[in-house]
């Protein structure tokens, strides 16, 4: 056994103070506070967040930053593609082959400057010729209409210049319009993010219009219970049973298609499940008894309501919330694809979609990018509501 | 008990109590079924006293404790309060009583609301009666939390950080806040650890001396209940079967129901036969839907004889405070 000399002082009782049993230590931390450490892990809905802030921001400032306006026509400039082929005049001139036969003077970097006017248009032929600092380019595009044996690769159009075949020199990013732009010459770029302002601020109305509606319907009918629960729920059911689409429909007849009409279809129509959803909560957390403390304090029916009730059902109406905007935004674009929706020059995702339907088989891109915008928004939504779920869950508090 | 009681001071009379539970079913609300929760309760409190209340669940302790404080309407009966029936004023009249008739509940986590400070909590009502405002407010709740053994540190925490004495104490303090006279304390102890509980039940009785508080003080086992209360009442499927003193009750159990309960409680003394060999009762507890018919335990009771069946024994008073609802009682004289 080794001798151990034990410290004296570890004998000493320990001051009061330190042995208060009834102090916390753990810092005290908010329903949210908890809530928003929980999201914070999950990396996805995180993802989510920054892209709908990023989107959210985009879609204030976005108009304002960018070159082009979403409504200006330049007819000459119609359907250029976000990614084009330029060829070599000659060191400090370059020019660009539009599928519609035109040429556009460019710089070897992607910006595109003015259309060049063709010196002689040899219809009977199908060739123009263009006179480019002196030198003889020759645009033959009788090829696209030649038999296949006559024309084995399938090119629909030769370039020439002083009689000599060119070839592609680069393919480069536009840079005067980097998202292209649509069939009435348009920035595509300007008009997605114009996009984005309409159908963000769509669904944000028809978000809070639902919240309003649809917690005060709910909470209602969930709090007084009994016969007027019923009635309400009944009425609730018959609403939902018609179409979103009849909706729109009369009510375009009637105030005419819109922006208007579409917000007052969503709005008059998402409650319903915001009701449910707020009354299945009150229902069962009135009969909590910290409810009824407060009943027997005499608290009024509206502060049992904003006070109790409400507060702990925030989290499945955030819940909800967060998953009812990304479905307004896809009704809205699916209206505005079907030709109900926002008019021109207005635009939204969805008209930006159906615009784009007629060339989609020669300007692909003018689909993609509004449909991208609206796939990426929904599922960052959906990102971040999965996310709240999980983080909002009493269920896994500790 | 050295507590000094006038018999002729009742804070509360209960006449005959009866709640029933009507809920409607099917397609136009034609099918109806009657829980006959409280069916005929009849008790009396003295000012300072404390009434116990025990049975099994489901035999409509909680339902007799929310529906004097009026959280359920009255089907009949009468509920007089210092003199004045509280069971037919209407909801906004009932105000002006719940300052005066308070109540703590069973569970510690669901009666505090998680998303409210301890302050604003035991604030709550300061704010409902509008007693106080800003800094005497804060001065309010802080003395709350002292008297029941809090800090005034705990204010700004939430109920989640606290153990379930603790929220208990919180609970009270909240009560305590109006300055009620007569609480009902619908099983305070019951979910608490038993090394917690006696500090509670501890802390009840300390408040009753310096507050002068009334208790209604439910439970469902006899041995905490025995501690605190002055008297105690059985109640077995929505009606009073005894009431006595808690010693008398202890002592004399006059019902079968009663012994069986009594029975049923541990006793320290290996050699004591007190209440004899431990009843245990037979089958479930019968349905309040469909109570049956003359006697309600007469399903579970031993003693049963034709008379069970068809009459309704009377709560007559078998030895001077001592009240129970039995034919035995009549029939062997
Ligand atoms: N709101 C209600 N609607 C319908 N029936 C109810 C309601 N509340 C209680 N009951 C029924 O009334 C009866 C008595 O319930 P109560 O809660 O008063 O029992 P208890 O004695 O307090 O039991 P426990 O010891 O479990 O708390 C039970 O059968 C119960 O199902
Ligand atoms: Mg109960």
């Amino acid at each position: 056994m080794s001798e151990q000399t034990i410290n004296k002082a570890l004998w000493e009782n320990i001051p009061k103070e330190n042995k208060d049993a009834e102090v916390i230590s753990r810092p005290s931390m908010t329903y949210w506070q908890d809530a928003w450490r929980r999201l914070k892990k999950n990396k996805l809905s995180m993802l989510g967040l920054l892209f709908i802030f990023f989107m959210v921001m985009t879609a204030i400032i976005g108009p304002y930053v960018i070159s082009h306006d979403y409504s200006t026509q330049q007819l000459q400039l119609a359907n250029i593609p976000p990614k084009i082929d330029i060829y070599k005049v000659d060191d400090a001139t370059y020019i660009y082959m539009h599928s519609e036969y035109k040429l556009f003077n460019v710089t070897a970097d992607g910006l595109l400057s003015d259309k060049i006017k063709e010196t002689e248009n040899d219809l009977t032929n199908r060739k123009r010729v263009y006179n480019i600092d002196g030198n003889e380019v020759v645009l033959d595009y009788s090829y696209a209409s030649k038999k296949v044996e006559e024309n084995p690769d399938g090119v629909k159009f030769k370039l020439f210049m002083n009689g000599e075949e060119m070839k592609v020199y680069d393919s480069v990013h536009n840079k005067s319009y980097v998202l292209g732009t649509d069939g009435l010459g348009r920035d595509m770029l300007a008009r997605v993010i114009y996009g984005a302002r309409i159908s963000l601020l769509i669904a944000f109305i028809a978000t809070v219009v639902n919240f309003f509606i649809g917690v005060l319907y709910g909470g209602v009918s969930g709090y007084f219970g009994g016969r007027v629960d019923n009635l309400m729920m009944r009425i609730v059911d018959i609403i939902n049973v018609i179409p979103l689409l009849l909706y729109v429909i009369l009510l375009s007849v009637i105030i005419g298609s819109g922006l208007k009409s579409i917000i007052i279809a969503l709005g008059s129509v998402y409650w319903v499940s915001m009701a449910r959803i707020v009354r299945g909560q009150v229902l069962s957390l009135k009969e909590q008894e910290y409810v009824l403390a407060a009943r027997t304090l005499g608290a009024s029916s509206m502060r049992i309501m904003i006070r109790h009730l409400i507060p702990n059902a925030m989290g499945p109406i955030i819940v909800s919330m967060t998953m009812l905007i990304p479905s307004a935004i896809f009704t809205e674009a699916f209206l505005s694809f079907i030709g109900l929706g926002v008019n021109a020059p207005l635009a939204s995702w969805g008209t930006l979609a159906n615009d784009a339907l007629g060339g989609l088989r020669s300007y692909p891109y003018q689909l993609f990018y509004p449909s991208l915008a609206i796939s990426v928004t929904m599922l960052a939504f959906n990102f971040l509501g999965d996310g709240l779920r999980d983080a909002l869950d009493p269920r896994l508090r500790k | 008990m050295a507590k000094q009681l006038n018999p002729n001071d009742v804070l509360l009379e209960v006449k005959d109590l009866k709640k029933h539970f009507v809920s409607r079913h099917g397609l136009f609300g034609q099918h109806t079924t009657r829980v006959q929760a409280v069916d005929g309760v009849s008790f009396k409190i003295l000012r300072g006293e404390t009434l116990g209340l025990v049975g099994e669940s489901g035999c409509g302790k909680s339902t007799t404790g929310r529906t004097i404080i009026r959280l359920y309407d009255v089907t009949s009966g009468e509920v007089i309060f210092d003199g004045v029936d509280i069971s037919k004023v209407s909801q906004g009249e009932m105000r002006q009583y719940r300052k005066k008739i308070q109540m703590i509940f069973q569970d510690p986590y669901a009666s505090l609301n998680s998303r409210m400070t301890v302050g604003d909590i035991i604030g709550e009502p300061i704010d409902i009666h509008n007693i106080a405002k800003g800094e005497e407010r804060q001065k309010i709740i802080w003395n709350l939390l002292e008297r029941v053994g809090l800090s005034k540190e705990h204010a700004n925490r939430y109920p989640h950080e606290f153990s379930g004495g603790q929220r208990q104490r919180i609970g009270i303090a909240r009560a305590l806040a109006v300055n009620p006279d007569f609480i009902i304390c619908d099983e305070p102890i019951s979910a608490l650890d038993v090394s917690i509980q006696a500090q509670v039940v501890n802390m009840l009785e300390d408040l009753q001396k310096e507050l002068g508080l009334t208790y209604l003080f439910i439970a469902h086992d006899l041995s905490m209940v025995k501690h605190i209360s002055d008297r105690i009442g059985v109640m077995y499927l929505g009606k009073l079967v005894e009431l006595a003193n808690s010693d008398e009750l202890y002592d004399n159990p006059n019902h079968p129901y009663s012994q069986a309960l009594l029975s049923a409680i541990p006793i320290p003394d290996p050699d004591a036969t007190k209440h004899g060999q431990r009843i245990v009762l037979e089958g479930d507890v019968p349905s309040p839907i469909n109570p049956p018919s003359g006697c309600r335990f007469r399903t579970r009771c031993k003693y049963v004889m034709d008379v069970c069946k068809e009459v309704e024994p009377e709560f007559i008073e078998i030895s001077p405070n001592h009240f129970s609802a039995c034919h035995l009682n009549t029939v062997n004289k």
